[in-house]
């Protein structure tokens, strides 16, 4: 055992006066902030500089007990996360596509058609200047000039070319479009044609509010916004009948009394993916048509 | 001077290993590197120096920390006090690095018990005195593994050359340890 010297003894003392006098001068008040702040500032740079060199160290030890749990938790989300990117990315299409296949074989059920499911391959060759989709059926499956396409809520467009495995079809929001359109509410004749962009538009067939004709006698009875308007009289357009066209937006007249409807179109004229080709007859066909013989059955 | 300029170098080196690493590794469990080092120099280089050391050191922890200045500056200038009086016991049966690390862990962990109990008391933060008695024995054991390492390499620092204090056989001799 060692003993303290005097001279320690002395030194030991005042130094114990020392601390407590430290202790009650920062107990009694923020005399010592001054030094206080130097010192933690001072040491506080000196940390950050030592944790650049020993915080990876530290991080490592720290991590230690968790390496073996962190690793399967890690793989195992990595795993899930895969998964369920995968199905949300396919879920999305399937269920588009799901969707629309139900909607298409509802319109055919009901109208008694035999619609033939076309899937969109490639666009029109001349973007905004042609409103045309290449689809990927063709004269193999018994597609024809002229026949209607859908996409399960309206009328999309027709057949303007047909090739052994693929057709192109015209959109309705295309200029050169032009079909006949009845409207459902007042049986009003119309001739309804592309406006690009802007959907739809239609004109009266007798052109003038005035005419004396019977239909358009009174404008405002015979179309008025929100008005539903159809493919024309069956057998009297080359369209199928009863397939909706649009929704009236807009009817203006002109000075020289000439009426023109804006139309929104039912089918979708942009983001085309799964449509419907209505065939006019049942044939022998290498892909089975949606609807074949359901029209019997009811 | 070399000496002065060795013990400032191994202060900040414990003081900085314990905020960055010690500390946050052992964390809530309150070990002191900086204690466990006065109280090794203590051991060996006697009272004197255990005093100066652990009181500068202390106080140093105390201004760089937000506790009430003085408190660890008084514990561990107790803690070096005692070290180094319990330290002629140690050369004098010639303990090797083990019993060193054992009397350390032992008065590390007194030490600890001193410095939470006096910041109980004093009401800073969360210490209070049940706390501190719970931790007395997972302080000793940290204390003890980090004496192991400790020990060693202050024994080596301070037989080398420029750092050996000039009387070393007055300990041996009982005359006390005079810090020169």
């Amino acid at each position: 055992m060692r003993r303290l010297s005097r001279r320690q003894q002395i030194g030991a003392a005042v130094l114990t006066a020392v601390a407590l006098l430290f202790i009650s001068l920062d107990f009694a008040g923020g005399s010592l902030r001054g030094s206080r702040g130097g010192a933690t500032g001072a040491l506080g740079s000196l940390y950050r500089g030592t944790d650049g060199v020993l915080g990876p160290a530290r991080r490592f030890l720290q991590g230690i007990p968790d390496v073996g749990s962190n690793r399967t938790e890690i793989a195992k989300l990595q795993a899930e996360n895969t998964q369920l990117r995968r199905q949300v990315a396919a879920g999305a299409t399937d269920t588009a596509t799901a969707r629309r296949l139900k909607s298409l074989q509802l319109q055919a059920d009901s109208a008694g058609w035999t619609v033939m499911p076309a899937r969109v391959v490639a666009t029109g060759p001349g973007a905004g200047f042609q409103w045309t989709v290449t689809v990927d059926v063709g004269s193999r499956e018994a597609i024809v000039l002229g026949q209607t396409v859908t996409d399960g809520f309206g009328l999309t467009g027709r057949v303007v070319a047909v090739y052994p495995t693929t057709s192109v079809v015209l959109l309705a929001a295309d200029p050169t479009f032009g079909v006949g359109a009845r409207d459902t509410r007042t049986g009003a004749l119309l001739l309804a044609s592309g406006a690009g962009s802007q959907g739809l538009s239609a004109a009266l067939l007798n052109g003038k509010a005035n005419s004396g004709s019977s239909v358009t006698s009174d404008v405002g009875s015979s179309v008025r916004v929100g008005d539903h308007l159809s493919t024309g009289p069956a057998g009297q357009t080359t369209f199928v009948g009863g397939l909706e066209i649009g929704v009236v937006t807009a009817v203006t007249m002109s000075t020289d009394g000439s009426v023109r409807v804006a139309l929104r179109p039912s089918a979708a004229q942009t983001g085309l993916n799964l449509l419907g080709i209505v065939l006019k007859a049942n044939r022998s066909t290498p892909r089975p048509p949606i609807g074949t013989g359901s029209g019997a059955d009811r | 001077m070399i000496r002065i300029a060795c013990a400032v170098a191994g202060v900040l080196t414990v003081l900085l290993l314990q905020a960055s690493l010690i500390g946050p590794l052992t964390f809530p469990v309150p070990v002191s590197l900086p204690a466990l080092l006065v109280i090794v120099v203590a051991i060996y280089a006697g009272p004197g120096i255990g005093i100066g050391l652990g009181f500068s050191t202390g106080l140093l922890a105390d201004l760089g920390s937000d506790q009430p200045a003085g408190v660890q500056a008084l514990c561990w200038m107790a803690a070096g006090l005692v070290g180094g009086m319990l330290g002629g016991l140690a050369t004098e049966r010639g303990y090797g690095t083990r019993g060193v690390a054992a009397m350390a862990a032992v008065l590390g962990a007194a030490t600890g018990l001193g410095v939470a109990l006096m910041l109980a008391v004093l009401g800073s933060h969360a210490a209070s005195a049940a706390a501190a008695v719970r931790l007395v024995v997972p302080v000793g054991l940290t204390d003890a593994l980090l004496g192991l390492l400790l020990v060693p390499a202050v024994r080596a620092m301070l037989r080398a050359q420029g750092i050996r204090a000039a009387r070393p056989t007055a300990d041996v001799l009982g005359r006390g340890h005079v810090a020169r």
